[in-house]
């Protein structure tokens, strides 16, 4: 009974992740959470990796070359890009959320993750450039 | 598109927060991506960099209020998903207040990090 309770908690956890014959809803839903389970994972290694701040510029400044480093710079478009589809997205998540543009969900969704895409290719170029 | 929006009540003070802390985020987070790394050389300072930025109070304060507002929108977010496996009014409970905790030690520890970078100075 305990098994099947857990097995059934499980099934419906993992629903929202799920984005098999579903529509572009629930792929907007699970992409907001897929960045944002993301970008939560992000905060945390940017506070211990600022942690060696604490060390004063022994400590700091070794780590600001690596992360000058073109691996680290293609890491940070990566970041870009997650916090450009998180917060667009979530703008339309607030809108729809309080009642507006409803009916225009889809176009809303496709317009502000062409305006990720683009706002990505240029914050790149910006980050490689500097 | 499945309207999600239609499936779900009025929205909840939890939502709402999210919702607000998520609108102060793109200025804070705007602010701190132009301030911490587009105006910096190379992108990211040098610890002198640092703690030369952190001498402005006004700088300390946003950036505090960057970390408090952002870790508040990614733990109603943690809450959320929390919720979902349909926990017990007791166990959500437990959930928020366990986040509380989190939130209130994240902070704290952000606050720690910048006096100690400031003592340095």
């Amino acid at each position: 009974m305990a098994t099947q309770l857990q097995s059934s908690r499980l099934r419906r956890t993992a629903q929202w992740a799920d984005v098999r014959r579903r529509g572009m809803g629930m792929w907007a839903y699970t992409l907001n959470r897929v960045t944002g389970i993301g970008l939560l994972v992000y905060l945390y290694l940017h506070l211990v990796v600022l942690s060696m701040l604490a060390g004063g510029p022994d400590m700091w400044d070794p780590f600001v070359n690596l992360a000058r480093s073109p691996l680290f710079l293609a890491l940070d478009v990566i970041l870009i890009a997650g916090w450009l589809i998180h917060g667009l997205n979530g703008i339309r998540v607030t809108l729809t959320g309080l009642g507006f543009g409803t009916r225009s969900q889809k176009s809303l969704f496709v317009g502000l993750m062409l305006i990720a895409g683009i706002g990505t290719v240029v914050m790149g170029i910006m980050v490689f450039g500097s | 598109m499945e309207d999600l929006s239609e499936q779900k009540p009025a929205p909840t003070t939890a939502w709402l927060w999210q919702a607000l802390t998520g609108v102060g985020l793109i200025v804070l987070l705007a602010l701190h991506m132009m301030t911490q790394h587009f105006i910096a050389e190379g992108g990211i300072r040098d610890f002198a960099g640092v703690a030369d930025y952190l001498r402005n109070p006004i700088v300390v304060l946003l950036e505090l209020l960057f970390l408090v507002t952002v870790t508040a929108h990614a733990l109603l977010g943690v809450r959320s998903i929390l919720f979902d496996l349909g926990l017990s009014a007791r166990a959500e409970t437990t959930v928020s207040r366990a986040l509380l905790v989190v939130g209130i030690l994240t902070v704290a520890y952000g606050m720690w990090l910048t006096w100690t970078i400031t003592q340095q100075i």
